[in-house]
C-alpha cells in the first residue's frame, strides 16, 4: 500500500482550503480524498493522474453543494440559539448560558417548589414524627406510701395583722384662748382645770372616750447618784435654725470679733508666697449655750488659709446664743473671713 | 453515468439505513471505508459520493446515533464513526423498515397476477 507523501497531502489541503469548504467537513474530506488518491496510486497510476481524477470528482461545484447540503441538513436540528450565535464567538459565555437556560430554570423551579412545600408541610411533618400522646400509650406511674412529710423547722412568720383602729381617747375641749371684748366672752366655756386633764387629752371638743388607765409612760430617767455625782443627761439634739429673731453674736460685738481675729489669725506662709488673697467662708453652729461646734469651710481659697480660719474660729470664746421667741436656740451661722495682704 | 444518477436517487432515501447497518456490522469505520465497503459489496452498483455521505454521517452524529473519535493517520486526521446504544436500536428498526418497504415495492413492481396471489 502506497502512502501519500506529505507534500501531496498539502497540495490536496491547499485545494480544499481554496474551495471554501465548511471547516467541519474539511479534515474528513481531506482524509477521504487522500484515501482515494492512495487507492489510485495502488492501482498503478501516477499521483498527477490520481490528482486529476480527484479534482474531477471533487470539483468546486460539488464541494460547494456538499457544504450547502451539510449545512441545511444539520440546520433542521439547530435551535434558535445556534442560529443567533451563527458565526459569532461562542466562547464568551452567553451562548452556554442561553443553552443551559432551560435546565437552570428547571432546576431552580424544582428547588423552589421543594423548599416551599417543605416550609408549608413542616408543621405536619413534625406532627407525624413526634406523635401526640394517646390513651393507649405506655407510661409509668409512681406511687408513694407512708410519705414522711416534715414541716419546716422555722415556721413562716405570721402575716402582719392590720393595726386595729385606736380607741378614741377621752378628750376635754381645750382651745387656744382668744382675746375678745367683754360682751363677747363665752361664759359657758371655761378652760379645763388640771384635774380634768389628768385623765384626758386636750382636744377640740369634750367627749367621753375610753379612759385608758393602762397607758404606760416611759419612766423618767432614774436619778441615782450613788457617788454624789449628778447623772448627766445627754441633752437632746435640738433643731438647728438658720434664721432666728435674734442672731447669735460674738461676745462684745463685731468690733471685738475683729480685734480677736486680728490678734490670732496668722497669714499662712504658703499663701504669702503664692500671693493668695480672698475670703474663706466658714459655717458653724452656735449652740444654745453659745458654744461653737461643727466648724466647716464651705468655700475656701486654699494655701492653708482655710485651715487657719477654722483653727481661729475654734479658738473663739463662747458666743451670745441666738434666740427664737426669747429662748436660746442652736443657730447655723456663716462667717466670711477676709485674707488680704498689705 | 446515467445509471449512477438514478441509483443516487434511491440511495438518498436509504443512505441512513445503509450507513447504520454497515456500522452495526463493524466496530468502527471512517468515511472512505464506508464508500469502499458499499462499492465492494454491491459490485459498484451503488457508489456513495462523499458529497452525500458526510452530511448524513454528521446528521446521525448530531442525532446521537453515532459517536466519533479522531485518530491521526499518516499526517492527517481520520474520523472513525461507531454506533451508540440508541444507534444500535435505530439500525435495527431502520433495517426492518427498509426490508418491509422493499418487499412492498417488490409487490408493486411485480406483474399484477403475481401480486394478488
Amino acid at each position: 500500500m502506497k502512502r501519500l507523501q506529505e507534500n501531496r497531502i498539502e497540495q490536496l489541503a491547499k485545494y480544499l482550503q481554496g474551495s471554501k469548504l465548511d471547516p467541519e467537513l474539511y479534515s474528513e474530506i481531506l482524509d477521504h480524498l487522500a484515501c482515494e488518491a492512495e487507492e489510485r496510486l495502488w492501482d498503478g497510476s501516477s499521483f498527477e493522474q490520481a490528482y486529476e481524477k480527484i479534482l474531477d470528482s471533487a470539483d468546486l461545484q460539488t464541494l460547494h453543494h456538499l457544504s450547502v447540503d451539510h449545512k441545511t441538513l444539520l440546520a433542521m436540528e439547530k435551535s434558535l440559539d445556534d442560529i443567533v450565535f451563527e458565526n459569532r464567538n461562542k466562547q464568551y459565555g452567553a451562548y452556554t448560558l442561553r443553552k443551559s437556560y432551560g435546565q437552570t430554570m428547571q432546576k431552580s423551579v424544582l428547588l423552589g417548589v421543594t423548599l416551599f412545600l417543605l416550609m408549608v408541610l413542616l408543621p405536619n411533618l413534625y406532627a407525624t414524627l413526634v406523635p401526640d400522646k394517646k390513651p393507649g400509650d405506655i407510661g409509668f406511674e409512681v406511687e408513694f406510701e407512708n410519705v414522711d412529710i416534715r414541716p419546716d423547722k422555722a415556721p413562716l412568720p405570721e402575716p402582719i395583722k392590720e393595726e386595729e383602729a385606736k380607741p378614741v381617747e377621752k378628750t376635754v375641749k381645750s382651745v387656744s384662748l382668744t382675746v375678745v371684748p367683754d360682751n363677747q366672752v363665752d361664759v359657758e366655756y371655761n378652760p379645763p382645770v388640771v384635774e380634768e386633764l389628768e385623765a384626758a387629752q386636750p382636744g377640740g371638743i369634750t367627749q367621753d372616750g375610753l379612759v385608758d388607765v393602762n397607758i404606760i409612760t416611759a419612766p423618767a430617767p432614774a436619778v441615782t447618784a450613788p457617788n454624789g455625782v449628778a447623772a448627766e443627761v445627754a441633752p437632746e439634739k435640738e433643731k438647728e435654725y438658720l434664721l432666728v429673731d435674734q442672731r447669735p453674736e460674738f461676745m462684745g460685738g463685731n468690733a471685738a470679733m475683729g480685734s480677736f481675729l486680728q490678734k490670732h489669725l496668722r497669714y499662712p506662709s504658703q499663701a504669702v508666697q503664692a500671693g493668695v488673697e480672698g475670703r474663706v467662708f466658714l459655717e458653724f453652729t452656735v449652740g444654745n449655750d453659745g458654744k461653737i461646734e461643727n466648724v466647716k469651710t464651705i468655700k475656701g481659697i486654699g494655701f492653708g488659709c482655710d485651715e487657719e480660719a477654722e483653727r481661729v474660729v475654734k479658738l473663739m470664746p463662747d458666743w451670745k446664743p441666738g434666740k427664737q421667741a426669747g429662748t436660746p436656740v442652736r443657730v447655723r451661722f456663716t462667717l466670711p473671713i477676709v485674707f488680704k495682704m498689705n | 453515468m446515467e445509471n449512477s444518477a438514478t441509483s443516487n436517487e434511491y440511495v438518498r432515501g436509504t443512505l441512513k439505513t445503509i450507513v447504520l447497518n454497515l456500522l452495526a456490522e463493524h466496530d468502527r469505520m471512517y468515511g472512505y471505508e464506508i464508500t469502499q465497503e458499499v462499492k465492494d459489496r454491491t459490485g459498484g452498483a451503488i457508489a456513495l459520493t462523499f458529497g452525500a455521505l458526510y452530511p448524513v454521517l454528521h446528521k446521525l452524529e448530531q442525532e446521537g446515533l453515532l459517536v466519533t473519535e479522531s485518530v491521526e493517520v499518516d499526517g492527517r486526521l481520520r474520523k472513525y464513526y461507531s454506533l451508540t446504544q440508541p444507534g444500535n436500536e435505530a439500525a435495527r428498526n431502520k433495517t426492518n423498515d427498509l426490508e418491509r418497504f422493499l418487499d412492498a415495492v417488490r409487490l408493486l413492481l411485480a406483474p399484477r397476477g403475481l401480486a394478488t396471489e
